[in-house]
């Protein structure tokens, strides 16, 4: 049946069969015709058709139809435009995918040029100072430059310096805890505009092993926190509050001074 | 398809018209060859008022191996008004197939048929156009 079916289509396929070389361009016609190329029959077919089709070239074209075909183009293509190209849908998307990754690129990298060694750090901690509430921390009542030494007896932290520009403001409270990366966090609440102070390790070199240091003051914002931090000795020091950097300002600017 | 060069020039002008019309309003359809399809329809349409040849057995030959001279002797029009006096789809199938512009795929897409009733229509084509020109202009005997 199968075999039927396929003499049948083959048959059908000849009968169809182009009487140029040139076109055969489908691969069952090719098979078709491959097959049957030398039978008297398909000669026949074929000469009888090249017969026709260069009889069919003589027939007379209208004079006005044939200037048609002339070797000039038809039609003019339409002007290419910027105007056009930037409202073509592809190239419009496109512009605004790659706006939107330039967007994106933009942000990371100004977030990336005020970063500084223990800015990951300093960021996580704001998050802490936004979370945390007086009641978590040990009652402590004195000045904070003071707690170096508690920090040193009671934690056994070496250089836990409170900077002097903050060393004389009155702590409410104060504990030492570990990060998730289990470094020991100093934690200083002071009364003055509820601020707080947070000591901990600087970053360091993953080969060497050496502190990578930083000069002066950073500042670095987290969802309306600020924090100002500097590194002395091999810990960093943070004073956060709520507002912006104007409100950490006096206090560095101060110490400047 | 038509076999009268006034009526063709008529029906290749207002194709083309439309077809420029359309392609000013950025409404050119997507497919291919619907250019020829539509030129095709135009075709139909012009001849439905004609006086429709009889409708009656036409004879059939098979394919001489000497109609290659047969053809030689027609005039050119004489076989353009052969092909156009054929009922549709055989004079579609003859016109773009002796046309030999288009492959029998696309000849399948611009007269909307299958390869079976294509074939058909060629096959009983060349048979008539045989018995035709037997009758034209018949072969010298061999000697």
């Amino acid at each position: 049946m199968k075999t039927l079916r396929l003499l049948r289509r083959r048959r059908a396929l000849l009968n169809c069969a182009p009487f140029s070389h040139d076109q055969l361009a489908d691969r069952s016609m090719r098979s078709a015709v491959s097959r049957a190329d030398s039978s008297d029959e398909f000669v026949n077919q074929r000469n009888f058709d090249r017969a026709v089709a260069a009889l069919v070239c003589l027939v007379p074209i209208p004079a006005e139809s044939a200037e048609w075909f002339s070797e000039q183009d038809l039609v003019v293509g339409s002007k290419w435009t910027w105007k056009k190209m930037v409202w073509n849908p592809a190239v419009l998307a496109i512009s605004i995918a790659v706006v939107v990754i330039a967007g994106v690129f933009v942000f990371q990298l100004l977030g990336r040029l005020n970063d500084f060694p223990g800015s990951a750090t300093a960021r996580k901690l704001l998050a802490v100072a936004a979370s945390t509430r007086p009641v978590m921390l040990d009652p402590v009542s004195t000045e904070a430059g003071t707690l170096s030494d508690l920090f040193f007896m009671k934690h056994g932290l070496e250089h836990y310096d409170v900077p002097s520009e903050f060393a004389d403001f009155r702590t409410i409270g104060c504990r030492v805890f570990d990060d998730e990366e289990s470094r020991r966090i100093a934690q200083i609440w002071l009364g003055e505009k509820r601020m707080q102070l947070f000591l901990f390790p600087a970053d360091r070199n993953m080969k060497t092993g050496a502190v990578l240091h930083f000069p002066g003051w950073r500042y670095i914002h987290q969802e309306g926190w600020v924090g100002a931090v500097t590194e002395r000795s091999g810990v960093c020091f943070m004073a956060a509050l709520r507002g912006g950097e104007k409100d950490l300002e006096p206090y560095i600017t101060k110490s400047k001074e | 398809m038509l076999g009268d060069s006034r009526k063709a020039q008529e029906v290749f002008h207002t194709t083309l018209r439309e077809a420029a019309q359309r392609a000013a309003q950025g409404e050119l359809p997507k497919e291919p060859f619907w250019l020829f399809r539509d030129a095709r329809w135009r075709c139909l349409e012009a001849t439905k008022t004609d006086i429709q040849p009889e409708s009656r057995e036409i004879d059939e030959h098979e394919v001489d191996p000497g109609a290659a001279s047969q053809i030689e002797q027609l005039d050119p029009a004489q076989l353009a008004v052969w092909i156009s006096s054929a009922p549709d789809p055989q004079r579609t199938a003859l016109a773009l197939f002796y046309l030999d512009e288009f492959d029998y795929t696309e000849i399948l897409d611009i007269a909307e048929l299958k390869l079976s009733a294509l074939s058909r229509c060629l096959a009983k084509g060349r048979r008539q156009l045989q018995a035709w020109l037997d009758a034209k202009h018949p072969e010298q005997p061999k000697l």
